[in-house]
């Protein structure tokens, strides 16, 4: 036995304390002090294992030596990593349950906004669909679609919990240390909340004993701009279309207002009785002129845009022996495609944390941000208008539809954009937690955590007055809104520690409580005499104020739980997690309900039989199962019914002159309504090859969502009041699926390195049970899309089944019951908006200074139902504008045709058909990065640490048989999936940037 | 916080609050809005649109699902269909909720109340079963169970005549607040539920009793129907208590906002709801007599403005102080009734005292759609009266404050007069008496004058009406008293339930298509239209309806 000391350093050079040094095949072991330093006996010929939360775990061999020291890297998903899982921390290699982590360093070189885009197609199970609106949140769902509620897994940010994905939109992608994700019963530590996944998010905090401090600098600059833009008609295109319309009808001698009343459609040089409003109270319209554009007006053209978009974060991280900390601030300027949209956001934190003594250690973590966003999707308006309309008549003022025939009556979706541009959505968010740990005695630790997240939401919307419309406003309206919510969480656990011999225990048992209220109103004047955002007060309208909504709720949770992970001599593993959770959502016995889950692991590769030389060099099988709780709903008090006074719904003049108050019944509650319960199964393994250079993670899942949670429109139905439909449990939903992930990474004795990851995610989803026959989705202009029954899917589409054209050109349908009729009888399952399999790739490889990556995504399999059809493909608004694939229109001499032949309106056909429904398979390439980082001996000379500069391009091609804007489709209801309606598309981001450290 | 909880709401306080929100759905308005908005009005304009009274308006791809609707390519997902299906089962499950309530509450008198609560049940049912035909009753029972999903195999008459019984029983004689019902409202509506299901002996009876015993009586002026002035006077009976108060107005007439000149004398919006050229015909009279001509009014046509400019063309360039100048027109000189220009607007003729109409530049329809040349008139405010029926806002200013008269006391003499041709032992005499009180109001009312900006009277039409002198025989008595109803009420909403009642709709619609195209010369108006069939007597049950109920609802045999 010798004494070996030394000191274990960060990659920055900055000494880690509390980092564990173990005495390979022993329990010996101990940890760094606030210096970084150890000092530990062991045999000269014994092997040192050094290892620290969120790095790579390394092994030195003694040989003799007395003074060891140790750089440790931060880990990439090496199996020794520690990885935060809830309340406590686990090494990778021991887990049992469903955890996946990001790569953060991957993930966060595109420019992304919001830190949920991160998941997107780098963890198995998880697909995530961006919001191509800068600012909005994405939709996020692991492993199916559990619920038909809400699918938000819950976020776990330091200690703040909240399933409100916008909060991610307010963390600085470079302040994150770990990203992972609990997919099975490994969330049962979460118990109510965590049927649809946690993802728990930690940041960087500095470290003790730092030489000096860390100040890293990232900066870009880019642009953004539109992709795979539909083609609309030209002008003549668009009267040739009408004329052959008119013509298909038997319309003769076809007179348009524009396009004249000859054989064939002319495109006029100005537009035909084009007036405008010159005053108003009451309105009175002027001539004006317009001239048309020579070709027409490309409004897809008109409202796009090329966006700039920057960001620049700074953050500084020090620490002495007493105290550490981080603090970061950022920057970010996100403009949209669509003409005045974007996002502008700063963030700052400040993470600290001091060591009062030996036992006692405070900390906190506070981040503040200031967004705006500028809303605006005139996508469909674009659609819709025709044409003939200039952007600007002729003397440059905003051209619309005015009182001139044929032009349709959309409004200038330019005109709308422009004066939206002084409109703001500005949020304010303070959010964070301070904590206190204690060591009590030997292994035993308390904490107690509080943490909040405060929110103050201000909006500001003014409808200004549309002179050059054909159906003006009156008057110009102020809207503003003002939302306030919080909540806070107050967590006490204590933890033990300990190894005896093979026996490692780990055992936590906490209680906490939530609290989480929402406030807020919305207030409209109008009659503003000026259009200029310094008048935009609601006490400079000369109107009388209208009060939109106002509403105050808050909702409670009170939860008991404990976990418990026991290890044997590191090969066999066990956790067993319970959790208690009652909530002020339901009533009775329906309020408190018990999560517990059981994992298991053998790490076979331990085993003395498992040949040690051979290809494979680790292999791990697992298992789980456990019980999983959904109370997330957008109702404070679903049980009870509410009646509400409503100015504009239960008011009524029963005097014949002043106005009485009366009330309708707003919401049906459900005193019965329970949680949604999941009971996840979930068995894999996990192997190492060729040195485990090569990894294989493989995961069989098994969910079934008991006591499904929706709002019931079977039970609320149109032969009902006309209140809000009750949450009801609803039924069973199965999903059954794996995923599979695949890493291999390498580097030549040259320095060049070079790793692939993929993965693959599939589920099955089915209804197993459902209290009524079958549940319709979201209603559109033709009606619900899609339709949720026992045996399918969840959200199938339904409609007619397209078998060809008749002798006139008109669609025609299979006749399902034989009827000779076609009707809403005939309708079917026509399609499904559920993937067969989901994947992303990653590539990466660097050599010398150089390093390139990237990062594919997509899916496989899925239908799309291409609403936008209605408007682009179909006479619904007939003087719109159309896609050039009514070129391919039936006629007696093109009856190979996509599109039926062309018509005024009228033929029924926009009702939901096969025609909509379209494969939405797709391969992306997500985010191309090319950098270079300059050499030390440079970067020392200019006393820097480091400088990389790169280029970066996201969404660079998309491979799709889709013809809408994009195949990533947002839907915010789970009964509604996969219909493409005017969704905000997404961009192509190009950015220059760097990365320095101090 | 701040909300009604059941407990709150569980007295008499709560059930005024309830009756409240019950009444507002009379306008059609209803949370949760389904199908379309516009389609979710109380005023049953739309459905004159189905009719030979009145086209859609503007053109023809403005709401192209009315145009579906009014050229009879009826298709059960129409969101028409479905909104004003929803509105109504809003108002039945509201007033069911008070009913429901009251039920619960011991120690309190609210039979008045209960009345109240289940004479609105019964409009709305009475609503439904005449749009619809096949429809479920949603009992107050349903209601407080949530068994909304009631199969539909046929008409719910004794579950409506139960309800006015009801009222009739317990209401009382008058009411201090006009909105509400008093028992002779609710006599008159049981009269008009009869005399739907042509039960004449029945509806004769209760209309002979509100006539001879209730308080209604005719106005001197026919306009005060359709004006503030004259609102909830002796000739109303019931009405929607419209009221275009500050902020939007949301007590105005929303469903009916797109039913303006566009852009018209006071520049509104939406050029909908334009009375037909069939219509404007019927009001032709006989030179001399001053009667209607029963038979043949359909083989000549008022003349009109169709597809004519309004103005000359403008010079170029313009000067400064340009005045358009009119193309020459003259009006119709043919004999007129007078009520014509109350209710339709015609070039030449004074618009609703805004002066003289201009023609083509006050009409968003072109020559191309299948709209015509007419304005509507008797939901349009009057000159004067902005500031009273006007409401403000954008997109409120619309929200006209006007009432809408579900019945007025023309409407019950003239249901007297069919009731008393029809029944088992027709009583000519009594049916003569009530039309020519109509007629005799229409003759002494004071007519419309166009007036130029001197005030000089132009263009005085050539008005004569007379009463009828007898009716011959009931054939006759029939023909007449049909006809005085289009007269009397055309562009107020009852138009198609009265062809169902009469069984013609299928001659009279199909007639009218082709009639109408003598006209509309331009749009290839006759291709338009498909074929009114029997079927087209209901409208098809809403495929979303359907659908929700888990199909427990059958659909209208046709659809």
């Amino acid at each position: 036995q010798q004494t070996i000391s030394g000191t274990v350093y960060d990659s920055d050079g900055a000494p880690l304390p509390g980092a564990s040094v173990v005495v390979k095949g022993t329990t010996t072991g101990t940890q760094t002090d606030f210096d970084g330093n150890y000092s530990i006996s062991a045999a000269s010929d014994a092997t040192l294992v050094f290892s620290y939360v969120g790095f790579a775990t390394q092994e030195v061999a003694v040989n003799g030596q007395t003074t060891i020291d140790v750089t440790l890297a931060e880990a990439e998903n090496q199996l020794s990593e520690v990885v935060v899982t809830g309340y406590s921390t686990q090494t990778r290699g021991d887990i049992t349950g469903s955890i996946s982590s990001v790569d953060v360093s991957e993930a966060t070189k595109a420019p992304i906004v919001n830190a949920a885009e991160a998941l997107q197609g780098r963890v198995t199970g998880v697909t995530v669909v961006n919001n191509g609106n800068p600012g909005a949140a994405p939709k996020i769902n692991i492993r199916g679609f559990g619920t038909s509620n809400n699918t938000n897994p819950l976020y776990i940010i330091d200690g703040v919990q909240t399933d409100n994905p916008s909060v991610l939109n307010s963390i600085n992608p470079n302040d994150i240390a770990q990203f992972n994700v609990l997919k099975d019963g490994a969330a049962a530590i979460y118990g109510a909340r965590a049927s649809n996944g946690v993802v728990i998010i930690t940041t960087k905090s500095g470290g003790y004993n730092m030489s000096k401090p860390v100040i890293s600098v990232d900066l870009y600059t880019g642009f953004s701009q539109a992709t795979n833009i539909p083609e609309l008609l030209n002008a003549q295109q668009h009267g040739d279309m009408l004329f052959q319309s008119a013509a298909n009808d038997g319309v003769a001698a076809f007179s348009h207002p524009q396009y004249g009343s000859g054989a064939n459609a002319v495109v006029p040089t100005t537009l035909n009785g084009y007036t405008r409003v010159v005053s108003y109270n009451p309105i009175v319209r002027g001539p004006a002129s317009a001239s048309v554009t020579p070709g027409g007006t490309d409004w897809l053209d008109a409202i796009l845009d090329t966006a700039p978009t920057q960001s620049g974060s700074i953050s500084i991280q020090n620490g002495n022996e007493t105290g550490k900390y981080l603090m970061s601030a950022s920057f970010l300027n996100r403009d949209g495609i669509q003409r005045t949209t974007g996002f502008k956001q700063g963030i700052t934190r400040l993470n600290s944390e001091f060591k009062l003594n030996e036992y006692i250690t405070i900390g906190e973590h506070l981040s503040a941000s200031f967004s705006n966003t500028v809303n605006g999707n005139q996508v469909n308006g674009a659609l819709r208008s025709s044409p003939l309309i200039p952007v600007f008549d002729d003397e440059g003022r905003f051209a619309g539809t005015g009182g001139a025939g044929g032009l349709g009556n959309a409004r200038s979706p330019v005109a709308q954009l422009e004066r939206g541009a002084d409109n703001f959505n500005k949020l304010f968010r303070v959010f964070g937690d301070v904590y206190l740990s204690a060591k009590i005695f030997d292994g035993f630790t308390a904490k107690t955590t509080i943490s909040g997240n405060i929110e103050s939401f201000d909006s500001r919307s003014f409808q200004a007055l549309d002179p050059e419309h054909g159906e003006p406003l009156g008057t110009n309206t102020l809207t503003e809104q003002s939302i306030n919510n919080y909540n806070w969480t107050w967590t006490n656990t204590v933890n033990y520690n300990k190894t005896f011999g093979d026996h490692s225990i780990n055992a936590l048992a906490g209680i906490e409580a939530v609290k989480e209220g929402s406030k807020g109103n919305s207030i409209s004047v109008d009659g503003f005499l000026f259009e200029t955002p310094d008048f935009y007060l609601l006490e400079n309208g000369t109107g009388t104020p209208n009060v939109g909504f106002a509403f105050d709720g808050s909702n409670s949770l009170f939860s008991i739980f404990g976990t418990a992970n026991y290890s044997y001599q590191g090969k066999y593993f066990a956790t067993v997690t319970v959790r208690n959770d009652k909530s002020s959502r339901f009533l009775g016995d329906n309020q408190s309900q018990t999560f517990p889950s059981f994992s298991a692991g053998w790490l076979l590769s331990d085993e003395d039989f498992f040949p040690s030389d051979g290809f494979l060099n680790r292999a791990k099988i697992k298992a789980s199962w456990g019980e999983l709780g959904n109370q997330t709903l957008p109702a404070n008090n679903p049980t009870v019914n509410i009646s509400a006074l409503s100015l504009n719904l239960a008011n009524y003049a029963i005097n014949g002159s002043t106005i009485a108050t009366g009330a309708i019944l707003r919401d049906v509650g459900n005193p019965n309504l329970k949680w949604e319960t999941s009971v996840t199964t979930n068995v894999g393994f996990e192997l190492g090859m060729l040195d485990n250079k090569l990894s294989l993670e493989f995961e069989y899942f098994n969910i079934e969502t008991d006591d499904l949670i929706t709002r019931d429109f079977s039970l609320i139905s149109s032969t009902a009041i006309d209140a809000s439909a009750p949450f009801v449990n609803l039924g069973t939903v199965k999903n059954t699926g794996f995923d599979l992930a695949l890493g291999f990474n390498d580097q030549s004795d040259s320095g060049f390195a070079y790793g692939i990851s993929a993965n693959i995610s599939a589920y099955k989803n089915e209804v197993t049970e459902l209290i009524s026959d079958f549940q319709t989705g979201a209603s559109f202009r033709p009606g619900t899309l899609t339709r949720t029954e026992v045996g399918r899917p969840i959200s199938s589409f339904y409609g007619l089944n397209i078998t060809g054209f008749d002798a006139n050109g008109r669609f025609t349908y299979e006749d399902l019951n034989g009827d000779n009729t076609i009707n809403a009888e005939d309708r079917q399952f026509i399609g499904s908006p559920h993937p067969d399999f989901t994947f992303g790739l990653n590539l990466n490889a660097s050599y010398k200074g150089f390093d390139i990556s990237a990062f594919f995504n997509g899916s496989q399999g899925n239908d799309i139902y291409n609403y936008e059809k209605i408007f682009t493909d179909f006479p619904t608004f007939v003087n719109g504008n159309r896609s050039v694939r009514v070129l391919d229109s039936w006629t007696p001499t093109n009856t190979n045709a996509i599109l039926p032949a062309l018509s005024l309106g009228g033929t029924g056909e926009t009702a939901p058909s096969t025609y909509f429904v379209e494969d939405g398979s797709f391969i992306r390439l997500r985010n191309l990065q090319i950098g270079y980082t300059l050499p030390s001996n440079v970067t020392d000379k200019i006393g820097m640490d480091n400088l990389r500069v790169y280029v970066q391009g996201s969404n660079l091609f998309t491979i799709t048989d889709y013809e809408g804007f994009d195949p990533e489709i947002i839907t915010n209801d789970n009964l509604t999936l996969g219909v493409d309606s005017n969704i905000f598309p997404q961009a192509r981001i190009i950015t220059l940037g760097v990365n320095l450290k101090l | 916080v701040g909300a009604l909880s059941d407990e709150a709401v569980q007295n008499e306080a709560g059930v005024d609050l309830l009756l409240i929100g019950a009444y507002s759905t009379l306008d059609g308005r209803r949370n949760n809005g389904a199908g379309n908005g516009f389609a979710q009005t109380g005023d049953n304009w739309w459905l004159d649109v189905l009719t030979d009274d009145a086209h859609k308006g503007s053109t023809d791809d403005d709401q192209a699902d009315l145009f579906e609707m009014e050229r009879i390519n009826w298709d059960a997902s129409n969101p028409y269909i479905l909104g004003r299906w929803s509105s109504i089962f809003a108002g039945i499950n509201r007033s069911n909720a008070v009913i429901a309530l009251i039920n619960t509450i011991e120690g309190a008198d609210l039979t008045g109340k209960l009345a109240e609560a289940r004479f609105l049940r019964g409009h709305f049912n009475f609503e439904l079963q005449r749009m619809y035909g096949n429809v479920p009753y949603i009992s107050d029972e349903n209601y407080a169970n949530t068994e909304f999903n009631q199969p539909n195999p046929g008409p719910i008459w004794d579950q409506i005549e139960a309800d006015f019984q009801f009222a009739i029983d317990n209401l009382p004689d008058s009411q201090a607040d006009v909105g509400r019902p008093s028992s002779w409202t609710a006599k008159a509506y049981q009269g008009k539920v009869h005399l739907q299901q042509s039960e004449w002996d029945q509806a004769s009876t209760l209309f002979t009793d509100v006539i001879n015993n209730g308080p209604y009586a005719l106005n001197g002026e026919f306009f005060d129907n359709f004006s503030a002035g004259g609102e909830n006077s002796a000739e109303s009976v019931f009405a929607i208590q419209f009221t275009a108060d500050a902020a939007q107005s949301p007590n105005g007439n929303i469903g009916g906002v797109l039913n303006f000149p566009n852009p018209g004398p006071f520049g509104s919006c939406c050029g909908f709801y334009q009375p037909s050229q069939d219509l404007v015909n019927a009001f032709q009279t006989e030179d001399g007599t001053g009667l209607p001509l029963l038979d043949t009014f359909n083989q000549t046509d008022v003349f009109n403005d169709y597809n004519t400019d309004s103005f000359e063309p403008a010079p170029d360039p313009l000067p400064d102080d340009y005045v358009p100048v009119p193309t020459p027109y003259t009006p119709h000189t043919g004999p007129l009734d007078p009520r014509l220009d109350y209710t339709v607007g015609r070039r030449g003729i004074n618009y609703n005292g805004y002066g003289r109409h201009v023609g083509q530049a006050w009409i968003r329809a072109t020559a191309a759609d299948i709209s015509g040349p007419y304005l509507p008139s008797k939901n349009v405010y009057r000159s004067g009266e902005e500031g009273t029926n006007q409401g403000t806002g954008a997109w409120g200013q619309q929200h006209s404050g006007i009432n809408y008269n579900i019945i007025r006391y023309a409407d019950v003499l003239l249901m007297a007069a069919e009731a008393a041709v029809e029944k088992s032992s027709p009583d000519l005499a009594a049916a003569l008496d009530y039309v020519n009180q109509v007629r005799n109001r229409a003759k002494n009312m004071t007519y419309v004058e166009t007036t130029d900006a001197d005030g000089n009277v132009i263009n005085t039409p050539n008005y004569q009406i007379e009463p009828y002198p007898a009716f011959a025989d009931q054939a006759f008595a029939r023909k007449a008293v049909r006809h005085e109803r289009r007269l009397e009420l055309g562009m107020e909403g009852h138009r198609l339930f009265d062809l169902r009642r009469w069984g013609n709709a299928v001659a009279t619609m199909n007639a009218f298509y082709i009639n109408e195209a003598r006209t509309i010369t331009e749009g290839n108006y006759s291709t338009k239209f498909n074929t009114f069939e029997a079927k087209h007597d209901l409208l098809p049950i809403p495929v979303d309806a359907i659908d929700l109920s888990g199909g427990v609802l059958n659909q209208n045999t046709g659809f």
